[in-house]
């Protein structure tokens, strides 16, 4: 590792106006991720506009700082409220709200605040030592292996909507269909354009993305909202937290942050899995499991820990292979390559600058994400209070500013707006948005890269056996596929070892 | 409600023929492969197709159960005002080039905000919707320097 790279990403990041993208990415991501029914994945969307006509690395250093900002955010919503902004705040209401009640908001959001920072932080090292090595071995992908992985990360993501299989295929098809509008690419032919000129490009993803997110979730809250708690300024109570917090707090932050980052890398993971699946391991392994949902303070951090890595470590796929491991990654992937960025292994080897003064962002990221979250604790209450009727419209206009701003035509409206109503019955339904978002983003390389592979070998079974990297891709594959029914076979046979040890 | 559940998975069955439909009568590549063009749609057309029809099979399952989403959705006021809401979103997507940016952006954002607050609180919509209107007119088209019309 050159550790000039890692000085001049420093100096980079420190330059005026780079950190005062990076302020103003973490205050918008924290009152995104604050505000009731936005979650980090909406938030980025709408803010994608800001990002046009700036420096590359400063649009990288804001976006990302939106991203974990918005995790912040949204945690603060679980806490103070028993609302998580998204499903990776979920296992933050678990404890958090019960300090809330017993009068501990401060401290819980001060400690969640420090459990983020470290999480973030371990994460980071994580991926200095991680991505490196990771993108240079993509170097060596060919077609054949590049395909496999797009059969693997779309695999993970659709196996991860357990009982709900059949839906994740169908979104993903959808996601596929769709990336397939526009020129082909190898022989010229216009593919269901409608002779329409806007469409020979394809249809933007971060239309649709903006549309299914923003706008379906517009749509599902003027209905479904359930009016936001109030919250009373004054109970927030002590600011700092205690001694014997952070005595109790250290080790669960310290054990969760690699179980975060771990599965934040794994495509279609994110941080919902991450931090449950740390909440339950402490639930398990603590001393004082029977405080846990009455507002012990290990099981928040935990999760908070998680979290935190977990979108540090989901930003590793995104960039190193151009395959985002959750839905705000997704977005942030679409807006890198609008603004020209390029992610995918070359990044790391034409642009190391870029990678390394967003780590280097990022570590100062989390710390001012901590100063604000704990000095900001009156205001952050206050931007709770918004209405959601003020709130929405203002997500209205900003969608439509971004969708123009993407393509500068009115047909992206059209786009955007019958997006949200299929977003709006997706939600209804049950139909998960991940694998179509994922589907939609690779669905392009991956014909690509299917068709360059068939022109290479002669059978299509040849591509399996190309080099081992696709036949572990491969069966990883088909385990991602055989993932639920495994669980089921588990269960079942448990349930039956319980029903002999009955009798 | 039952309808409701139904929708998806026929407009996805709708969706797939359609794209099969469309791939079917694409012209034939002149470079390369003649139907390379045509293979990858194909595909996820059938794909597509396969398992919407599992899923519409598989709904029935759902019939009678209670979902307290979908019953707020078929309450009248709900379709509504989801109904005036796209109503709008559609006249600002007519109105958006022709009369410009900042205008019409004023007129979707004082529509709406009146249609959801109500008169009593004109102050705060009138408020909002200038606010919102030129602070973004500002941002984007002076310090992002992008155009709008």
């Amino acid at each position: 590792m050159d550790l000039s790279f890692v000085l001049d990403g420093l100096w980079t990041a420190l330059q005026p106006i780079n950190l005062l993208w990076l302020i103003i990415g973490a205050i918008l991501g924290t009152i995104v991720g604050i505000l009731p029914g936005l979650g980090p994945a909406t938030g980025v969307a709408v803010l994608i506009p800001l990002t046009f006509g700036m420096e590359p690395v400063s649009a990288l250093i804001l976006m990302a700082a939106i991203y974990y900002g918005a995790l912040f955010g949204g945690s603060r919503s679980s806490i103070l409220i028993n609302t998580p902004g998204d499903g990776s705040s979920i296992a933050a209401t678990f404890d958090g709200y019960p300090m809330t009640k017993n009068g501990q908001a401060g401290q819980a959001m001060s400690i969640a605040a420090m459990a983020s920072l470290i999480g973030g932080v371990m994460a980071i090292f994580g991926f200095i030592f991680l991505a490196i090595p990771l993108a240079n071995f993509a170097l060596n992908f060919g077609p054949a292996e590049y395909l496999f992985l797009f059969f693997f990360a779309l695999s993970a993501v659709v196996a991860l909507s357990i009982g709900n299989m059949v839906k994740g295929f169908i979104t993903m098809f959808l996601g596929l269909g769709i990336s397939t509008i526009g020129i082909d690419l190898q022989s010229g032919v216009h593919r269901h354009t409608f002779d329409i000129p806007h469409f020979t490009e394809g249809i933007s993803f971060v239309v649709i993305i903006i549309g299914i997110y923003a706008i379906g979730e517009v749509l599902y809250n003027m209905f479904a909202n359930k009016q936001p708690k109030d919250v009373d300024g004054s109970k927030i109570g002590q600011k700092w937290f205690t001694k014997e917090q952070w005595r109790r707090s250290i080790a669960p932050i310290l054990r969760s942050g690699p179980i975060g980052f771990f599965l934040g890398v794994l495509p279609g993971s994110g941080g919902t899995i991450s931090s449950l699946l740390a909440y339950s391991t402490e639930k398990q392994i603590s001393k004082n499991k029977k405080q846990f949902g009455k507002g012990a303070v290990e099981g928040l951090v935990a999760p908070e820990s998680a979290n935190s890595s977990a979108a540090v470590g989901s930003l590793i796929p995104m960039l190193t292979m151009a395959i985002p491991g959750s839905a705000t990654t997704a977005v942030m992937l679409g807006a890198l390559v609008m603004i020209g960025i390029t992610p995918g292994p070359l990044l790391f080897e034409n642009s190391p600058d870029l990678v390394w003064t967003l780590i280097n962002s990022m570590f100062i990221g989390n710390i001012i994400l901590v100063i604000i979250n704990i000095a900001m604790v009156g205001v952050l209450v206050k931007i709770l209070k918004t209405p959601p009727k003020v709130l929405y419209p203002i997500v209205l206009i900003l969608s439509f500013i971004g969708a123009y701003t993407l393509g500068y035509s009115t047909i992206d409206f059209y786009i955007l707006i019958i997006a949200g109503v299929i977003g709006l019955f997706m939600r209804l339904l049950d139909y998960p948005i991940v694998p179509l978002i994922l589907a939609l983003i690779v669905g392009g390389e991956m014909e690509q890269n299917l068709r360059r592979a068939l022109v290479i070998y002669d059978q299509p079974v040849d591509m399996l056996f190309a080099s081992p990297i696709t036949i572990v891709l491969a069966l990883l594959t088909l385990l991602s596929f055989s993932y639920p029914l495994i669980i089921k076979l588990v269960k079942r046979a448990s349930k039956n070892k319980d029903h002999t040890v009955d009798l | 409600m039952n309808a409701v559940r139904l929708s998806l998975p026929i407009f996805f069955i709708v969706v797939s023929l359609v794209l099969a439909i469309l791939t079917l009568q694409l012209p034939h590549a002149q470079l390369g492969n003649p139907y390379g063009p045509m293979y990858f749609p194909l595909v996820v057309s059938i794909g597509l197709f396969l398992f919407s029809v599992i899923d519409l099979i598989k709904t029935r399952h759902y019939f009678g159960k209670e979902n307290e989403d979908l019953k707020a959705l078929l309450k009248k006021e709900t379709l509504f005002t989801l109904g005036v809401i796209l109503a709008l979103c559609l006249l600002y997507t007519l109105i958006f080039e022709r009369v410009g940016f900042l205008l019409s952006t004023v007129i979707f954002l004082a529509a709406i905000m009146f249609f959801l607050n109500g008169k009593k609180k004109w102050m705060l919509n009138i408020i909002v919707t200038l606010v919102v209107s030129g602070s973004s007119w500002y941002v984007f088209s002076y310090l992002l320097e992008i155009s709008l019309p």
